[in-house]
């Protein structure tokens, strides 16, 4: 391994506040351009530049194959249990507001509240689950094509 | 005026574009395409205040962040055949 000290040293330097950007596209993605496929993809795209500077040895003791292959699993979990939550709520696939439960019936500024916050929250969820889900395909996808030592 | 800016940014992409097309060696291709990422990033700035949606600097960013990582990753396949 010769990676040039330049580029580990920038990259370094730059990967936390790639990945802070990256939440903050995720906490954001209601209100601006953006969320849960875009902040996924620039928190896969830290850690392809950590395994570019510091190598795949390297790579793989920080984001093991079984931490991926968990955070594949978990995410789609998390998309599909928010949305059958709903229906077990009694609405649709992915009808945050049903979310409320009893919180959200009748009227006045309590239960729209309620309403308000399960819609947000509802969506918080499933964009959290969206990306921890393309993050982690798109390290698996970078490990598996970068890896030359087995090509079978 | 940022009208005026964007047209000779795209100018600017375009006298570039012919050295990326032309270049003899591929040194001067890969400082092209990165020329012309830049060149997007200040562009996609430039559209966010002519159409005054300043949420396109994120955009912008992300696009700055891809191309330096792209730029990265084609020279060290480049210099060393491999990217792990």
């Amino acid at each position: 391994m010769s990676e040039h000290i330049v580029i580990k040293r920038v990259s370094n330097f730059i990967i936390p506040f790639i990945q802070l950007f990256s939440l903050y596209v995720i906490a954001h993605g209601d209100i601006s351009p953006g969320g849960g496929f875009q902040g996924g993809v620039i928190f896969g795209a830290s850690i392809i530049l950590y395994v570019i500077a510091f190598g795949m040895k390297d790579g793989r003791t920080r984001i093991s194959e079984i931490l991926t292959d968990f955070m594949n699993s978990i995410g789609v979990l998390l998309f599909a249990g928010i949305g059958l939550a709903c229906v077990i709520m009694g609405g649709a696939y992915l009808e945050y507001t049903k979310l409320a439960g009893s919180a959200g019936e009748g009227h006045g500024s309590h239960a729209e509240h309620a309403l308000h916050l399960a819609g947000h929250l509802g969506i918080y969820g499933i964009e959290i689950g969206i990306g921890i889900v393309v993050a982690s395909v798109m390290i698996t996808i970078f490990f598996e094509t970068a890896n030359t030592q087995d090509d079978d | 005026m940022f009208y005026w800016a964007a047209i000779i940014i795209i100018l600017c992409a375009m006298l570039v574009l012919y050295r990326a097309i032309k270049g003899p060696i591929i040194c001067d291709r890969v400082l092209a395409i990165n020329a012309i990422g830049t060149k997007a990033v200040i562009l996609i700035a430039l559209s966010g205040y002519i159409f005054e949606r300043p949420h396109f600097l994120d955009i912008a960013l992300t696009y700055a962040l891809i191309n330096f990582i792209a730029t990265i990753a084609f020279q060290k396949y480049r210099e060393m055949g491999r990217l792990d």
